[in-house]
């Protein structure tokens, strides 16, 4: 589904990725982590399309398909999808006004019928519950003076009602409280499918306790350094980053071998 | 003597023949009014007033007198409704239905002609604001306007529409005057519109004068055509505990200026002023806005919002003033910008005078671009890019039109704010 190879990425000139290949087929979720710095949100930037960052090498292709040439949008209209780290506010534009509009964009990319605003609202309303979101949140402006956890769930509700057949979630973990991270995981849980793959970007294990992983990869200074199974992020856990910096990488994986 | 300039000069001498039958506090003032604009004739860049509006186009054209076509007015406003066509009333196209009984909504000419002696408190003193060129082609040469008096403790649902076309296909001026009368405890929404086609010159004077308690909405929506050069002068008298509200869009003509001073003359008074401009092309929109603080108690808001694309140019200046005595006087005034191209220009500038020492003023403001950080989001589910920026773009804008009172308006205002949004057309497909 998502293949990346080489691939190297630079931001205001200054390389950030140096070099990274990642295979994510359907139904997968796979974990990345590593500490600040790393290149796990530069990665997520470039796979949206985020015009800061400047791919230099390798290449990204989603079925097949050459991915880095399509605009933002026509990526999410093959169906990627970016959970924001910090989603940016939009006052004046409702909610729901900006959800219906996003979805009847990718219906008509894909050459299906709008739907209206009466049957949108159902599904919304639905999608809303899976993240017990207030449904007073629908009529705000989006995101707008959302708590951090609040802007969290309206994240996922964008997926639940976007349905995007690769999901990446970039520290969907991030300042939330463990109730609030619970309710933001069994959504993403109720949302993994044997079509859906995710890539879930953390800094903390701590989410892939509620998350379990098929894969885990840990980025060092913009490569990934080591992959494994869920026991690799346990391992992390115990040792922290600083290991990997000091330890080749199949030390520390064997170590997460040993765990098992 | 610019070629504007020695055709009023004419105008005005034609004018002072047929002002022998009118009232002699008519003729004072338009006597005041043809010797103020022999004097001080149009205003140029060197004026502080006029810093950064050139009247080049207005300046060039010489104007002849407006002989309305007979063409009908399409896309007339609900009534009640006073239509007037280049300047005059066009009975044929008003509608009183509907009028509150108690309210009376006439021609200022027919009550000059009627009942002269109502008129004399408001047209027998000279402005406040002395040698005005456009106040005092106003005064020489208006011919027609509407005035509107609520009885004190009238309230009135429905809103008034005043409409004013101007489609002369040569250069041509009208200088409409209106008058608002509200009484004690009065409430009303007055709604003065002007739209048009051809290269006209429309010079409106409104005053709008608030007894105690009065609450006044005034929507002020400026849809000119391409081709018109635009004065409006709102003067705005307000008693205690009166509250006005203005708003004014300003959508059209190639040069469009809006001058409102408010005088808050009564304790606990207060005057909500909003606006929106929305220009391409090589438009230049201005607002002058004035709020004179001369009692104690009262409030002040004010939000002006700009839209600017193509070479097209902003001005907004800002006066907020605090006279001796006035305290606790709480005066806001903010003024954002939307600059859609590298080529288009706000030139904003606030001004404060305060002459009492235990007051609240305040004022700001921002000049910027549709933000990076908002589009990627908005592409990032799929919503192509001309629609996010006109989203955007939309978002920044509603916030103004949302505040109109009557339901109607706001969506015609809607709807025209839209039409001139870069990609507005792709708002109604997803609308």
């Amino acid at each position: 589904m998502l293949r990346i190879e080489g691939l190297k990425a630079a931001v205001a000139g200054k390389p950030i990725l140096h070099g990274l290949d990642l295979e994510v087929r359907p139904g997968e979720l796979h974990a990345l982590m590593g500490p600040n710095g790393s290149g796990k949100s530069t990665l997520a930037g470039v796979l949206a399309g985020n015009e800061i960052y400047e791919v230099t090498a390798g290449r990204v292709t989603f079925d097949g398909e050459d991915l880095l040439g399509l605009s933002p949008e026509k990526r999410a209209a093959r169906g990627v999808f970016l959970a924001f780290q910090y989603p940016v506010e939009i006052p004046g534009v409702s909610n729901m006004y900006f959800l219906r509009t996003a979805l009847n964009a990718l219906r008509k990319a894909r050459g299906e019928d709008p739907l209206d605003a009466m049957d949108f609202l159902a599904v919304a309303r639905e999608r809303m519950q899976i993240v017990k979101m207030d449904p007073a949140f629908a009529n705000r402006g989006v995101n707008e003076g959302f708590s951090g956890g609040e802007k969290k769930r309206n994240e996922i509700v964008q997926m639940a009602v976007l349905e995007p057949r690769l999901a990446i979630l970039d520290e969907i973990d991030s300042g939330l409280d463990i109730d609030a991270l619970r309710v933001v995981a069994e959504g993403v849980n109720s949302l993994r499918s044997k079509e859906r793959a995710m890539i879930v970007v953390t800094h903390y294990q701590r989410l892939l306790d509620y998350i379990r992983p098929d894969r885990v990869h840990v980025m060092a200074a913009g490569r990934i350094v080591t992959s494994g199974g869920p026991e690799l992020a346990l391992a992390l856990e115990e040792k922290g980053y600083g290991w990997i910096e000091k330890e080749p990488p199949q030390a520390l994986a064997a170590a997460g071998e040993a765990q098992r | 003597m610019s070629a504007a300039e020695a055709s009023f000069v004419a105008e005005l001498e034609r004018a002072r023949a047929s002002s022998a039958h009118e009232p002699g506090y008519l003729a004072s003032l338009r006597s005041w009014g043809r010797e103020t604009f022999a004097r001080v004739r149009l205003p140029t860049l060197k004026q502080e007033d006029w810093r950064y509006t050139n009247l080049a186009p207005l300046a060039e054209r010489s104007f002849a007198d407006a002989r309305p076509d007979p063409g009908e007015v399409k896309g007339l406003p609900p009534a009640p409704r006073l239509v007037f066509l280049n300047g005059r009333l066009l009975p044929s196209a008003c509608d009183l239905e509907g009028l509150h009984p108690r309210l009376r909504l006439s021609s200022l000419a027919e009550t000059l002609r009627e009942r002269p002696a109502l008129l004399e408190p408001y047209l027998g003193a000279r402005p406040a604001r002395g040698d005005h060129a456009f106040l005092a082609l106003n005064a020489a040469l208006f011919e027609d306007g509407a005035l509107l008096e609520i009885p004190d403790g009238v309230w009135v649902e429905r809103p008034l529409h005043l409409l004013f076309v101007s489609n002369s296909g040569k250069p041509a001026a009208s200088h409409p005057k209106n008058l608002v009368l509200a009484g004690r405890g009065a409430r009303a929404t007055v709604v003065e519109h002007y739209r048009g086609s051809g290269p006209y010159f429309v010079n409106a004077v409104t005053e709008v004068v608030l007894a105690e308690g009065a609450v006044i909405e005034h929507d002020r929506l400026q849809e000119d055509g391409p081709e018109a050069v635009h004065l409006g002068q709102l003067a705005v008298r307000q008693a205690a505990q009166s509250r006005f509200t203005g708003e004014s869009f300003a959508l059209g003509g190639q040069l469009a200026r809006v001058e409102l001073v408010a005088e808050l003359r009564g304790e606990e008074a207060s005057c909500n002023l909003f606006g929106l401009y929305v220009a391409s092309a090589n438009q230049l929109l201005d607002h002058l806005v004035e709020v004179d603080h001369a009692s104690p108690h009262c409030t002040s808001r004010e939000v002006y919002k700009g839209i600017l694309d193509g070479t097209s140019r902003g001005v907004f200046a800002g006066r907020i003033r605090v006279r001796e005595g006035a305290q606790r006087t709480d005066a806001d005034q903010v003024n954002s910008n939307l600059l859609l191209s590298e080529e288009a220009t706000i030139d904003t500038k606030p001004q404060l005078e305060i002459l009492a020492d235990d007051v609240k003023c305040s004022h700001g403001g921002s000049v910027g671009q549709i933000r990076d950080d908002q589009l990627f989001y908005l592409r990032t589910r799929g919503v192509p890019l001309g629609l996010a920026r006109a989203m955007l773009t939309w978002a920044f804008a509603s916030e103004m039109v949302d505040k109109l009172g009557p339901e109607g308006l706001r969506a015609h205002v809607g709807r025209a704010v839209q039409g001139r949004l870069p990609g507005g057309e792709l708002l109604r497909e997803v609308a």
